[in-house]
């Protein structure tokens, strides 16, 4: 595979600078509760990198497959309601077994959806997550009995973190917790990464390009775009688990359709197909958010007129302001 | 015996209560995604502000009825408004986006959803409003055994209306020939002489005045809330999407056969009636993914 120049491939190894780099940020952001007392923007920081997994997910599907999905959340949503019953009425210690359930139990419910959606066309593709994103909404929304309905899933317990046997910590402790956060969505992101550089990955970005094309050279395109979507809700349902960890607890608001505008944006902001830029992304828009939304009642104005602009004079979002940059020192 | 008789007949006018009152519902889904369906079609441009376009609609009926002015003037002035409304996005935001990807598009549009929503907030609030219908039209008359209110039979006829005229002006004048010729190949039509711009935003400003029209019939049939254009949005989306993107025989099928699953659904289990329909709409789709005719345009 490597050696064609046009395979993501030959781009694939980060350079030893920027590795470096990397790895000194990481270091950075471990170390950063150590030195840092400040609780609130410890938590801030953790929401920011949950949202920035859910929108990282979003990219593999929107940025790498050219797919869109309105209410991506629902998938976190999904994510975090079953690790929090499983938390609750199954075993109130084991984190990592709820963790596994929650992603499987997303996968599996992502499966059977995708499979409908990838039969039909882009555009048509599009309305279904909306139509099914409602769909969980309504569910999560009226089974009072499970979900708790309106009031959300409440009482879920902080289990320990266990490592190799040994507790190194408690999800209910806000340093722990962005611990947590950070390595599980570092292992995202290296991972992610890992499979987008891949053929698989290249196959996904044939078909964003040219489907038809794509198809022609004997590709299966609809199993292609099934096992994107389901990748992306994966990692959509790992970062509900965390989510539902981080706050301990979780309403039908946050599988809203407004919600999933929230996520959209957050790609737009960051830049598509990169998977670092939405993770940025999300931070400015939590920020922004806790911002306005402490100025004005009438958010959804403000946010409806910023999707409005980004899409028409800013697409490419921050990232694009990198390359933008790079264009004008090459002159 | 009598007793058994009673039974029979409550059955056939709760039969005939819910055949009406799906026609009524289905119709004013039929009447959404038909403006949903001409804009796409000639455009390509898949609306999701329509809903709350819908809802604007229904605003603004209210407000001009509860200004004293008659009911039958806001079934008029209502749609205009919201056709002006639909010139004013189409020049602004939508024409820019003509050669862009359509996942861009839809984003733009649901950002465009949201900043209306926040407008209908701004302007009427969040708690429900209820349109005052004339007096005529609140009484009952009596169909097979059921008390069937005026103003949903008035409606039900006002759907016909609009649909029949439609029809009429697609099938029969030389704009809707033109609009019609135009939404299957844009380039002969456009070599022809004819401006696509105006055909454009003619198409968007007729979808739009529909959607104004479903706004101001369904009103008085529910409550009017902030929220009625995202269910509407979403129903249409299942009418369109099972019926076959583009096709207008597979629509009005899609919106009888939503309107009666959602009205029969809602009659024995309320609370879930819409996972019902979404349901419906994934094994219709599983087996029949271009629609119940096979029509559908998809890109």
């Amino acid at each position: 595979m490597s050696g064609s120049p046009s395979m993501p491939d030959a781009h694939s190894s980060l350079s030893p600078l920027k590795l470096i780099g990397l790895v000194a940020l990481f270091i950075a952001l471990a170390l950063l509760p150590f030195v840092w007392g400040n609780r609130f923007y410890i938590s801030l920081i953790t929401e920011i990198m949950i949202y920035g997994l859910l929108a990282m997910s979003l990219d593999v599907l929107l940025g790498y497959t050219g797919l869109l999905s309105f209410m991506h959340n629902a998938y976190l949503g999904i994510g975090a309601y079953v690790v929090g019953l499983f938390l609750i009425h199954v075993s109130p210690t084991s984190l990592w077994l709820a963790f596994l359930v929650g992603i499987v139990f997303t996968g599996l419910v992502a499966l059977p959806v995708g499979w409908i959606q990838v039969r039909t066309g882009g555009l048509a593709f599009a309305l279904l997550t909306l139509a099914f994103g409602m769909m969980f909404y309504t569910i999560v929304w009226k089974w009072y009995g499970l979900t708790g309905g309106d009031d959300g899933l409440m009482g879920v317990p902080s289990p320990d973190i266990q490592l190799f046997g040994w507790s190194v910590g408690n999800t209910g402790n806000p340093a722990h917790m962005y611990l947590l956060t950070l390595f599980v969505v570092a292992i995202a992101l290296v991972l992610t990464r890992r499979i987008i550089r891949s053929p698989f990955g290249a196959v996904l970005e044939a078909i964003r390009e040219n489907e038809e094309r794509a198809a022609f050279v004997g590709i299966a395109v609809r199993w292609y775009k099934l096992f994107g979507w389901v990748l992306a809700c994966v990692l959509a349902g790992t970062a509900g688990a965390l989510y539902i960890l981080y706050k301990g607890y979780i309403g039908p608001t946050t599988m809203s359709a407004f919600a999933g505008a929230g996520v959209l944006m957050m790609v737009l902001l960051g830049g598509m197909g990169t998977l670092w830029g939405p993770i940025i992304g999300a931070g400015i828009f939590i920020y922004i958010q806790d911002y306005i939304s402490t100025m004005t009642e009438h958010w959804e104005i403000f946010l409806g007129l910023v999707v409005i602009f980004l899409v028409l004079f800013m697409p490419t979002g921050f990232a694009g302001l990198g390359n933008f940059f790079k264009r004008l020192r090459k002159g | 015996m009598k007793h058994i008789e009673d039974i029979e007949m409550s059955g056939i006018a709760t039969a005939v209560d819910i055949t009406l009152n799906s026609l009524v519902l289905g119709g004013v889904f039929l009447i959404v995604a038909v403006g949903l369906n001409i804009i796409y079609g000639l455009s390509r441009v898949m609306n999701l502000a329509h809903g709350s376009l819908y809802a604007i609609g229904a605003y603004t009926g209210y407000t001009i009825v509860s200004l004293g002015i008659n009911f039958f003037a806001a079934l008029l002035l209502a749609p205009i408004i919201v056709g002006i409304m639909g010139l004013i996005i189409e020049r602004t935001v939508i024409a820019p986006m003509r050669k862009r990807s359509m996942i861009y598009t839809l984003i733009l549009t649901y950002g465009l959803m949201f900043f209306l929503d926040g407008l209908i907030k701004y302007s009427w609030g969040n708690e429900p409003r209820f349109v005052a219908i004339p007096a005529f039209m609140r009484e009952t008359v009596s169909i097979f055994g059921t008390h069937y209110p005026v103003f949903r039979l008035a409606t039900l006829a006002t759907t016909a209306a609009v649909m029949i005229g439609l029809m009429l002006f697609l099938n029969k004048t030389r704009i809707g020939m033109i609009l019609k010729a135009a939404s299957t190949i844009p380039e002969m039509v456009s070599c022809l002489g004819f401006n696509m711009n105006y055909i454009h935003i003619g198409a968007f400003i007729l979808g739009c005045a529909l959607a104004g029209v479903a706004g101001i019939i369904a009103g008085p049939l529910t409550t009017i809330d902030p929220l009625m254009g995202h269910e509407m949005l979403i129903s249409s989306f299942v009418v369109i999407v099972i019926g076959g993107l583009g096709s207008l025989r597979g629509a009005v099928f899609a919106a009888l056969l939503i309107g009666l699953v959602q009205t029969l659904a809602e009659f024995f289990i309320t609370d879930l009636a819409m996972v019902i329909v979404y349901m419906l709409m994934a094994v219709i789709l599983a087996f029949m993914p271009r629609g119940l005719f096979g029509e559908g345009k998809f890109e």
